[in-house]
């Protein structure tokens, strides 16, 4: 079969928001395309499955104008025979509708959903939730993120199992998963990718897979070397003022991910630790322990020490980020305590001692959505100041921006619009404006969502060089397979409910 | 290229209604300014003039007022709130019900005989008289402004946006000012201005046209500025628009309304034309700005 070749021009009220000239999808096989948030990923692939709104959009793709091309013989097919699974699994299911039917629902009633495809995304027969989910509506009863999004991909194996119980030989469908493991843990993640490539492996497909998440990639070394040959690794990248792809090297990636384990700081705790949080506590009436190790056999204190990175690893929806927030004293625990920096706390303290002694002063926090956390309408150099304790002027905020974005930054950067950066360096002034502000403890939530490879050794630079500082550091990441390898084992801690 | 020019200009216009009825509005009152010049006698255009230069910088000055005291509200209320002060909060919100409570025609009836009063006995003059009438009206519109400020600020405490900023140490203040109502949300804020403006005018015009019906053309209510609403309650303003009324019935008589009737008509016209405009363009505004 003959590559899928576009050339896509996408515009908005006159001003050129994409333009490709060479986006190749080999039919049968497998791309998975990385690149920093915001800078188009989705929009192409929604471009080619002919999903782009004309009327806010003037689209033009291979010279044909997208009305023409949406309702083309090859879209059609793409459409009809395969499937996407779109990044927010909240906006691909009907509020309105049961679950259940929403997997039976038009074509996708025609194929089965496989005992092993529900084993493998839904551990059935142990785990009952799938089956509890078929008759509830999204809304209000609202499955946690991990749920939808394992719901979008049984439909989308559904539509794969009817490919391959069809006689036909080539596939002219094309299956796209945006993000599909954004909130999935690593074992969920896994075990998806061992499902999709086993049908893969019993009848070709063509596929892409949209992702941040460069340890797929370690995964499919490690796991499936047989049909790695199958598989193209791109990244979309910004060349001047057009979208380009280019290979990205598997390989270096493996390299860079061996070479981070070798870098491990041996930097020793001494002294009373930064922070201190009792083993227990209880939040929105459940209790949680944590625990050093994955048996969950005995909960201990969380202890961070200067100079030190711990890293709070969790199943997806158990309450890592709430944990972050109650140090933070954004929520309220029913009850907890914690020592901070010489700051005993517990869920008697008032309000007013988070904002006078602990927000900006003793600790700070990266909030995992740069696009939630920043003000989009503000302008770079406005996100940096009001911030405590420091004297930010235009000329140091250049070095310092410097040290994250590699000598590419001058003074018209400082007057951009934060909403029109790309998601990658949006990430980076999130991060930036916490560790200018020289907290004694600083919370990391998810510090590498929506960084490109490039970005995301960058950052770990960065936050080295924050620990060896001497500050300590708390992350919390889904990214476990970069994570196990900077920080040593015994810094690693885990959270999970208790039974009351 | 001359054409390419006149077409996006015309393009823009359909594009953007509130830049199309802000032309409409400035073209129109232009036009019968121009109308009034030729045919209106001069007291007579003077009085319009008068009344409409009054009407519409107490509308101003209401907006300037109103946005003000909305202001003043949302940050003691986001101060006391940050603090935890409850009784306080409780009492302000209570205060502001029970201004809210007032329907607000009867309140700006009221406050009406209690600037005559201080007019009456010479404790204020005139110009004072306008700079009151535009508090009195704000005094009783700031509402709608402070609840769309307070809906932003709560849309934005519930969000990672606030929370970030929060713990970084930024005040509290230059959050609500800078980041929230400043950066995302003068746009909604600009839009609802536009219809207090509406709203201004038609409120003083409805006052002032209640508490000078009867009142013989050269008899002022106390004193109090003249503006569209009292022209109109004036017997000659009356009898003009009663003219309406008749030509409605006797056709002929209709040319006769822009000459022998002009007074009320241009009276009658600026209001409901300039409320209209002001009604469309708050509308484009909402649809260019997807508010």
């Amino acid at each position: 079969m003959n590559a899928w070749k576009f050339q896509i021009t996408i515009n908005a009220n006159s001003f050129c928001i994409a333009r490709i000239e060479d986006f190749t999808i080999q039919p049968n096989r497998i791309l998975l395309l990385f690149g920093e948030s915001g800078i188009g990923k989705t929009m192409l692939s929604k471009a080619v499955y002919g999903l782009l709104d004309t009327e806010e959009l003037q689209v033009e793709i291979n010279g044909y104008p997208y009305s023409k091309y949406a309702g083309s013989e090859f879209v059609q097919k793409i459409q009809s025979t395969g499937f996407f699974v779109f990044q927010e699994p909240s906006s691909h299911l009907n509020p309105v509708l049961k679950i259940g039917d929403q997997l039976s629902e038009g074509i996708l009633g025609h194929g089965q959903i496989a005992e092993q495809d529900k084993e493998l995304l839904w551990k059935s027969p142990v785990d009952k939730t799938f089956d509890n989910l078929q008759d509830i509506y999204p809304q209000p009863f609202r499955p946690s993120g991990g749920e939808k999004q394992r719901l979008l991909l049984t439909m989308a194996m559904r539509k794969l199992n009817l490919y391959l119980q069809s006689e036909q030989t080539e596939q002219s469908g094309l299956f796209v998963f945006d993000e599909p493991s954004g909130s999935l843990d690593d074992e969920l993640r896994n075990r998806f990718l061992n499902l999709l490539l086993q049908k893969f492996t019993q009848k070709p497909f063509t596929c892409l897979i949209i992702t941040h998440d460069y340890s797929i990639i370690g995964e499919i070394y490690r796991k499936y070397q047989q049909i790695v040959s199958r598989f193209d690794f791109k990244e979309l990248y910004k060349d001047e003022d057009k979208l380009a792809v280019r290979p990205f090297e598997a390989g270096a990636y493996l390299n860079w991910i061996s070479g981070v384990k070798g870098s491990q700081s041996s930097i020793k705790a001494n002294g009373q630790p930064v922070l201190q949080f009792g083993n227990r506590f209880r939040v929105f009436n459940r209790s949680m322990g944590i625990f050093k190790d994955k048996g969950y056999q005995q909960p201990v204190d969380l202890i961070i020490h200067s100079g030190e990175i711990v890293y709070l690893k969790a199943a997806s929806g158990v309450g890592k980020t709430t944990l972050a927030k109650i140090i933070m004293g954004l929520y309220r625990s029913d009850h907890f305590n914690m020592n901070l920096a010489g700051l005993s706390v517990s869920e008697k303290t008032s309000a007013k001692v988070w904002l006078k002694k602990i927000w900006g002063h003793k600790a700070g926090m990266v909030f995992q959505h740069a696009d939630e956390a920043l003000d989009l309408q503000a302008d770079v150099y406005h996100i940096f100041k009001g911030l405590p304790g420091i004297r930010i002027n235009r000329k140091v905020l250049i070095q310092e921006l410097q040290r994250l974005f590699e000598n590419r930054i001058d003074a018209a950067f400082l007057k951009k619009k934060v909403l029109f950066l790309s998601g990658g360096q949006k990430q980076r002034l999130n991060l930036l404006r916490v560790i200018l502000l020289n907290t004694d403890l600083m919370i990391l939530d998810e510090p590498l969502n929506g960084l490109d490879f490039n970005s995301i050794r960058k950052t770990l630079e960065i936050i080295r060089q924050e620990q060896q500082k001497g500050r300590a550091i708390l992350i919390i990441s889904h990214n476990e397979e970069i994570f196990d390898s900077f920080i040593e084992q015994d810094r690693i801690y885990y959270l999970a409910a208790l039974k009351d | 290229m001359k054409n390419k020019k006149q077409s996006s200009f015309f393009e823009t216009l359909y594009h953007h209604k509130d830049r199309l009825w802000s032309m409409v509005w400035f073209l129109g009152m232009l036009l019968l300014f121009i109308w009034d010049m030729l045919y209106l006698n001069r007291p007579a255009l003077l009085k319009v003039i008068d009344g409409a230069m009054n009407t519409f910088l107490i509308a101003f000055l209401v907006i300037v007022f109103a946005l003000f005291i909305a202001w003043l509200a949302v940050n003691l209320l986001f101060i006391i709130r940050r603090k935890g002060f409850f009784v306080l909060e409780t009492v302000l919100t209570f205060l502001i019900d029970i201004i809210r409570s007032i329907p607000q025609i009867i309140g700006i009836l009221l406050g009406f005989v209690f600037i005559a009063g201080l007019l009456y006995r010479n404790i204020i003059q005139s110009p004072m008289a306008i700079l009151l009438t535009a508090v009195l009206i704000a005094f009783f519109v700031f509402q709608e402004l402070m609840d769309l400020m307070l809906d932003r600020v709560n849309h934005f405490r519930r969000l990672d946006f606030y929370q970030a900023m929060t713990v970084c140490g930024i005040s509290g203040s230059r959050i609500l000012n800078y980041h929230i109502l400043w950066k995302n949300s003068r746009r909604h804020i600009f839009n609802k201005v536009v219809a207090i403006f509406g709203v201004a005018v038609f409120l003083q015009c409805s006052v002032d046209f209640i508490i000078s019906v009867g009142l013989s053309t050269d008899i002022s209510s106390m004193d109090l500025p003249v503006t569209l609403g009292g022209l109109l309650a004036h017997i000659d303003s009356k009898q003009d628009i009663l003219a309406i009324g008749h030509a409605i019935t006797n056709p002929g008589y209709f040319p006769n309304l822009f000459f022998k009737h002009l007074q009320g008509i241009s009276v009658a016209f600026s209001i409901v034309f300039s409320l209209l405009c002001i009604y469309k363009i708050s509308n484009g505004l909402s649809e260019r700005f997807r508010l």
